[in-house]
């Protein structure tokens, strides 16, 4: 960049704010960050990362603050990270701070925190932060990647998941970012790395709320500026929830870096119900051959929200198939964007990639830009692509009107039914019994599911 | 007809047929049975000269004519037809306008005037009708969503139309049932003529209860391992291939 | 593709005409220095004898055009023209100078025309076409005008529009593509040497096709076409565009704009057969066709773009529609062949503003060789579409490992009960389906051009029909040596 460049005053903000690094050995990735951070442009209208994807929630109020100790009980702490029915690890952060009394997963010997790294893990953290793709990360999202390198240069710690070979962990792993009011918006530079060796397998939750439990009420006013780097080993296998239900107030910036391996499996399903600010980019790199991606996600934006998702499905090498659905549904005054990439590299023959868009639009002041993008370089490949802006089918509103369903009840009933399909997807059922009724509740409906009936239907 | 003397071909570097020898004269029916990975649709797919298949020894000459050297193509104006084991899709191209550019081709070869189209589109129908495919398949895209059994039927149908001098059905039963592998038995022995020679590749005896063979061949390790009559294939059905390891080393 | 100028007996003897009545005769020189400014401009409207108004507005776009960057978003990658080493204006001194008959005229262009099998006057007295030629820089020939007439319909060189109809052209030039709605819409508006005019009173079925050809003759010339066709109220128009250039070494600009006005409860067709000099096997030379074209459909009007794009050496297109009346159609039918070092990024956009609007878009790209070929296209539903309709369906055929293909479709909508519906597929040509069709003794060329015909049917029924043969062998000989 030349002299003349101009920070936004967001980049200024968060320069101020950046803690001298107290990791030596992190002190590398922490300076080409912030190089790399205060030189780069922000993005604008005119930058086609960001064309739909307006910024200004950042740039009004930078939210650089430092994150405030928490002074909710244990208890309040544990009701905002609970999912019922789920029996898995679990592992508190709040603002930032892990909380050790709720976070049984430090036990451990697969999870740890950078901070209290041993010798060899920093030896792992070391190969692949940053660079789990094999090459460096974020290359790829210019310029999206400035928040990536606010990540690497505030980077003091982070979350390790190491899954040995062959070996699995026996449940669920959740991750719990919590954030709460503060006088000030402050920042939450979250960073997670996972890598599983050659045929381990995990179920990974990545959970990112707002304290008070809700994520209708104002009050949670942090920036969650979150990166996860996973590398799936050979023939290993990964399920990977990411589910973001935080306060209107907060924003979110994420990306999630998957390096598949050899015949590697990696399903993930991805779940914004808003914050005034989410974006995320996905970029799922097939490296070696005969891996597969299951990559769903659901956006239910209402109010003045905005939801961005940017994915990128790279086919670098032969022989891998991936399948992509994304459904949203908007609402109120929301907008969102979705950005699904097929990449089919060069060489990258037998190649079977799909992926579908559905959106709902439910007001006149709602909005959707989507687009599904191939770009492909090798032949003998099967692509495919789809992305609709619909209604609700009158048929079958009509059909359920005509059998005694008010008008508002069956549109409640379809909206619902548009995205529980890739809900029922995931292998995990207590999610989706948490979920439902969180949903249901977003399209107007007050009481709760049946969940048994739900749950037997 | 057709005389195929030491016949060696390898696919991807690997060796398939390995010193092959048949002769067939006009008229005759000769079946090849044996093994999964014996090399019985490596046969087919050499005669037919499909790509990457590739010719390491020997010879094939139909009617006194050297093919190993001829296009793919030019096999089929010569005469050469093959029944694909698995008929591939062609979506966009129909039926009607594919079976016309290939009579075309083939008459042309010949020295025969272009069939017009009024002429072929009638000949079409009547094919069409003795393979018992409705005639909007002639309409449809070449084998554009037939059924297994439809796709085999239009093989068919393309054989009746071309009035090839050798046939190689290349398990042409697999995966039919018994009423579509009649159809096409039928099909096949109203074909059958003092001019015209089959190689029926098959992996199972049923077949050959409808096409009743003048010779059955094994073929097992790339060669023709044992010959007989028709009687042959019935002693298969009943012992397997395994009764034959011992006199061929083969796996 | 097809070659007006040298085919059409009829044409010359009208060029003849047209020079001996003055049309072009107080041209002294017939290429003006390279370069762009200001004077450049002056001459280039004083060559014509243009009013005021049209120096102004040229003036104007190019002022704004000054302000301009060239825009770099597109998927293609070429070297930037250098506008100041081009020639802005070239037209023919007299017929001295242009191919007198076919043996003048490069061999290779008319062995292609051959190929085809369908000469142009054939073509033209098959479908009673009229004919503007666009040679160079300057219309030429306009066909038909008298029978024309008859009808009430103006057709004519819009450089005589300027004269003859300046309350029409005024009222319409540049409110469907306004000088500064790109970079080479505004050095166009600028520039622009010639093009066609078309008019079609109220309630006037246009009693035959009209067509243009537009050849680029002289090396180092840009052409700057500027094209504009108004259909009043209840009127129906079908327009035939074809394109064609001598091969050359370097690199030939092709930057034109065509505007499309259907008003109330009109209907235009407008088809384009493209076949510009697409550069060698090596990629040189080849022409960069940077066009504008956009149409807008008033209430009940009906707008639809066909086009067949085989030639240049990077294509970027966009016809559009703008779909500002309730209830307005706009429809794009596209194939779009590469081969060897050709790019194209092309596709449509549909910018649906009025109620119950409705547009298709079908677009069909070929990739082969060592080309790239992007569809980009936008379908804007906008806050008062209510009941606006989309059908999107974008396949790809590749041709070899070498190639690429690529979907960029945006799509923006802001009304609840707007439907849009999107789907790409890509597909190969495998050689399974040539195997089948060489054991049926179909060769590999007739092999992939019945697949590639197929590929492209439901676009070329929209063609006119005498086209629709000629598109098929174009792509036929575009392809030759693809495969195989």
């Amino acid at each position: 960049m030349s002299e003349t460049h101009t920070m936004s005053n967001f980049q200024q903000a968060q320069l101020n704010a950046l803690a001298e690094s107290t990791q030596s050995w992190l002190g590398d990735l922490n300076s080409a960050g912030r190089e790399a951070f205060e030189q780069a442009p922000w993005p604008t209208r005119k930058t086609e990362a960001f064309k739909y994807c307006s910024l200004r929630t950042l740039t009004d109020d930078p939210r650089a603050a430092t994150a405030p100790a928490t002074t909710a009980s244990t208890d309040a702490i544990r009701a905002a990270a609970d999912i019922p029915h789920f029996d898995g690890y679990q592992l508190v952060l709040v603002n930032g701070q892990v909380n050790t009394e709720l976070s049984d997963a430090l036990a451990l010997e697969q999870v740890t925190l950078l901070s209290q790294a041993s010798t060899e893990q920093q030896a792992l953290a070391k190969e692949y932060l940053g660079k789990s793709l094999g090459k460096t990360v974020a290359g790829d999202l210019d310029p999206s990647h400035l928040f990536n390198q606010l990540n690497n240069a505030s980077l003091q710690d982070a979350v390790l998941v190491e899954i040995k070979r062959n070996s699995r962990l026996d449940k669920p792993l959740q991750l719990c970012y919590l954030n709460t009011e503060a006088d000030a918006g402050f920042t939450v530079n979250g960073r997670v790395l996972v890598v599983l060796e050659t045929g381990a397998e995990l179920e990974l939750v990545e959970h990112y709320a707002s304290l008070d439990g809700t994520n209708d009420n104002s009050g949670d006013n942090s920036f969650t500026n979150a990166m996860t780097e996973v590398v799936v080993g050979d023939n290993a296998r990964l399920i990977h929830y990411r589910l973001q239900l935080m306060h209107n107030d907060a924003a979110h910036i994420g990306s999630v870096w998957v390096n598949l391996k050899r015949d590697a499996n990696y399903q993930a399903f991805h779940l914004a119900l808003g914050s005034q600010l989410t974006r995320n980019d996905i970029v799922v790199h097939h490296s070696v051959g005969g891996s597969h991606s299951d990559i769903n996600g659901v956006y239910v934006p209402l109010g003045k929200q905005l939801v961005d998702f940017h994915t990128c499905i790279e086919h670098a090498v032969a022989h891998c198939t991936s399948n992509e659905i994304f459904r949203g549904i908007i609402n109120d005054q929301a907008k969102a964007v979705f950005n699904g990439r097929i990449h089919i590299h060069k060489d990258a023959q037998k190649t079977l990639a799909e992926l579908s868009n559905k959106n709902l639009l439910l007001t006149n002041k709602a909005e959707i830009n989507t687009k599904p993008e191939l770009e492909i370089y090798a032949d003998d490949v099967k692509c495919a692509h789809g992305a609709t802006v619909a209604q609700l089918d009158d048929k079958a509103r009509f059909y359920l009107q005509s059998r005694g369903i008010s008008e508002d009840e069956a549109q409640v009933m379809l909206s619902f039914g548009f995205i529980n399909e890739l809900l029922d997807a995931m292998p995990d059922k207590a999610i989706g019994h948490w979920l439902r009724p969180i949903l249901a509740k977003r399209f107007g409906r007050e009481q709760s599911f049946d969940e048994d009936l739900v749950e037997t239907v | 007809m057709i005389s195929i003397q030491n016949l060696q071909a390898k696919v991807e570097e690997k060796d398939i047929l390995k010193g092959l020898s048949l002769d067939i004269k006009p008229g005759e029916v000769h079946a090849i049975m044996g093994p999964n990975g014996a090399g019985k649709s490596t046969l087919g797919n050499v005669l037919a000269g499909r790509d990457g298949y590739e010719v390491t020894g020997g010879s094939a000459t139909l009617n006194g004519k050297d093919i190993l050297d001829l296009e793919a193509e030019e096999r089929a104006r010569e005469g050469l037809f093959l029944a694909f084991q698995y008929p591939v899709e062609i979506p966009g191209v129909s039926n009607l306008e594919f079976l016309k550019a290939s009579v075309d081709a083939v008459r042309e070869h010949q020295g025969k005037d272009a069939l017009d189209s009024v002429k072929f589109l009638k000949l079409a129908r009547e094919k069409c009708k003795a393979v018992n495919l409705d005639q909007s398949f002639l309409k449809r895209g070449v084998n554009e969503g037939f059924s297994g059994g439809e796709k085999k039927r239009n093989e068919l149908m393309q054989m009746m139309l071309l009035e090839p001098s050798l046939c190689i059905l290349d398990e042409t039963d697999s995966g039919l049932d018994i009423d579509a592998l009649q159809v096409v038995a039928n099909g096949v022995n109203a074909m059958r003529d003092p001019n015209r020679s089959f190689i029926v590749v098959t992996h199972y005896q049923r077949l050959l209860d409808y096409i009743v063979p003048d010779y059955v061949h094994v073929l097992a390790d790339g060669k023709i391992v044992k010959s007989g009559g028709k009687e042959l294939a019935l002693e298969l059905e009943e012992k397997g291939y395994s009764w034959l390891d011992t006199t061929t080393g083969a796996q | 593709m097809t070659d007006a100028v040298t085919s059409n007996d009829e044409i010359h003897e009208q060029i003849r005409k047209d020079y001996a009545a003055g049309f072009v005769s107080d041209i002294e020189s017939d290429t003006i220095e390279p370069g762009l400014n200001e004077d450049v401009i002056r001459f280039i409207s004083a060559k014509k004898g243009e009013p005021e108004w049209m120096t102004d507005w040229r003036l104007k776009a190019f002022a704004a055009w000054q302000e301009m960057e060239e825009p770099d978003w597109a998927h293609v990658d070429y070297e930037k023209p250098d506008f100041q080493a081009l020639s802005y204006y070239s037209a023919p001194k007299s017929m001295a100078d242009g191919p007198k008959s076919l043996d003048e005229v490069d061999p290779k262009l008319l062995e292609t025309y051959d190929k085809l099998g369908i000469p142009l006057h054939e073509q033209m007295a098959l479908a009673g076409v009229a004919v503007d030629a666009v040679f160079d820089s300057v219309s030429v020939a306009t066909t038909f005008r008298e029978k024309l007439a008859e009808a009430g319909v103006i057709f004519m060189p819009i450089s005589e529009a300027v004269h003859e109809h300046p309350e029409l052209v005024k009222k319409h030039l540049g409110t469907v593509v306004p000088q500064r709605d790109n970079f080479y819409s505004a050095l166009n508006s600028a520039v622009f040497s010639d093009g066609s005019f078309v008019y079609i009173p109220k309630g006037v079925r246009c009693p035959m096709e009209l067509s243009t050809y537009f050849r680029i003759n002289e090396a180092k010339t840009g052409q700057f076409e500027r094209t504009l066709i108004i259909a009043d109220e209840g009127s129906h128009v079908s327009y035939l565009e074809g394109c064609t250039a001598p091969m050359r070494d370097e690199n030939q600009l092709q930057a034109g704009v065509v505007e499309l006005v259907a008003c109330d409860d009109a209907e235009i067709k407008y088809s384009t057969v493209q076949n510009w000099y697409p550069g060698d096997e090596e990629g040189k030379g080849g022409i960069y066709n940077f066009v504008t074209k956009r149409a807008v459909a008033h209430t009940n009007a009906k707008v639809s773009w066909t086009q067949v794009e085989t030639g240049s050496a990077v294509t970027w297109k966009y016809p559009s529609c703008v779909l500002k009346g309730d209830n307005s159609v706009g429809e794009f039918y596209s194939v779009a062949l590469t081969n060897n070092f050709q790019q194209a990024d092309t596709g449509t956009k549909m910018i649906h503003l009025g109620k119950n609007t409705k547009s298709t878009i079908i677009s069909k790209g070929i990739s082969a060789g060592k080309s790239q070929n992007a569809y980009r296209g936008l379908v804007r539903m906008n806050p008062n579409a209510e009941g606006a309709r989309n059908y999107t369906q974008c396949d790809s055929l590749l041709i070899g490992d070498q190639c690429g293909a690529h979907t960029f479709p945006y799509i923006e909508s802001k009304h609840p009960s707007a439907v849009v519906e999107h789907e790409a597929t890509t597909s190969t040509v495998s050689d399974d389906q040539l195997f089948l069709c060489r054991q049926r003794g179909i060769d590999t060329e007739k092999a992939v051009s019945m697949i590639v015909n197929g590929f492209c049917k439901e676009v070329f029924k929209e063609l006119p029909m005498e086209f629709a043969v000629e598109a098929g062998k174009l792509l036929e000989i575009s392809l030759e040596g693809s495969v195989g």
